[in-house]
């Protein structure tokens, strides 16, 4: 039988984490780049790489400050990877 | 206040016509597989739950029942080594609901353990949790309760 319980709100949840092994060292080919309005990670791979599909390697090098792909913000500073 | 409101609406909009580009040129998020780093030498050996982990992250006393009012710990014990590695962590909730997910990047050398957290300042419902995690194409489960 369906269950008529509302579903619980987690938006409240704190979360971290820590680990043993360190952190992947940033190459020193990478730079930073400032996003801006109207940016996406496919435009700026578009731009920085000529390959709008090339927007993954940008999110790879950003995992720990992008949560969501679709969702950058302008003034948010994001690494490039060469 | 208000200066406050629309601050935050500003903040909104731009992040809106920021992210309308990226699904013309590639897949939504939600259906891109969440570890994606080059991590094919690194599995995980054990996953531990607790509500404390010592200085090697690892949890000190495994336990899968827990209190509305405790911080979850869970340790990721993980073999291999990589230039760098995801481990994502994701919490649910009895019929799948996502409590939280995390990922954290590493550089494993041999044995690690990498420990995530979780807690609810207004207390966690009862009922059924599990945790999913995974690395490269490594995945465990454990599940867990509230009571």
């Amino acid at each position: 039988m369906p269950s008529n319980r509302p579903k619980p709100d987690f938006s409240d949840v704190e979360s971290g984490s820590s680990s043993t092994a360190p952190r992947p060292s940033t190459p020193a080919s990478e730079r930073s780049y400032t996003v801006r309005k109207g940016d996406s990670l496919s435009k700026i791979a578009k731009r920085e790489y000529g390959d709008a599909q090339q927007w993954r390697r940008i999110y790879e090098a950003n995992r720990e400050t992008i949560e969501n792909p679709d969702l950058i913000y302008p003034g948010q500073v994001i690494r490039i990877p060469e | 206040m208000i200066a406050r409101f629309r601050l935050a609406s500003l903040l909104a909009g731009a992040a809106v016509l920021t992210s309308s580009g990226c699904k013309k040129d590639s897949e939504s998020a939600a259906t891109k597989d969440v570890a994606m780093a080059p991590a094919e030498e690194v599995k995980i050996s054990s996953v531990e739950l607790g509500r404390q982990v010592g200085p090697d992250k690892r949890v000190t006393a495994q336990q899968d029942d827990f209190t509305p009012r405790d911080t979850i710990y869970a340790s990721v014990l993980t073999t291999g080594s990589a230039p760098t590695a995801t481990v994502v962590a994701r919490w649910t909730f009895e019929d799948g609901q996502v409590v939280k997910e995390d990922s954290r990047s590493i550089a494993p050398n041999g044995a690690e353990a990498t420990e995530f957290h979780i807690s609810k300042p207004s207390g966690w419902p009862k009922g059924e949790y599990k945790l999913t995690v995974s690395v490269g194409g490594s995945t465990q489960s454990k599940d867990f309760e509230v009571k």
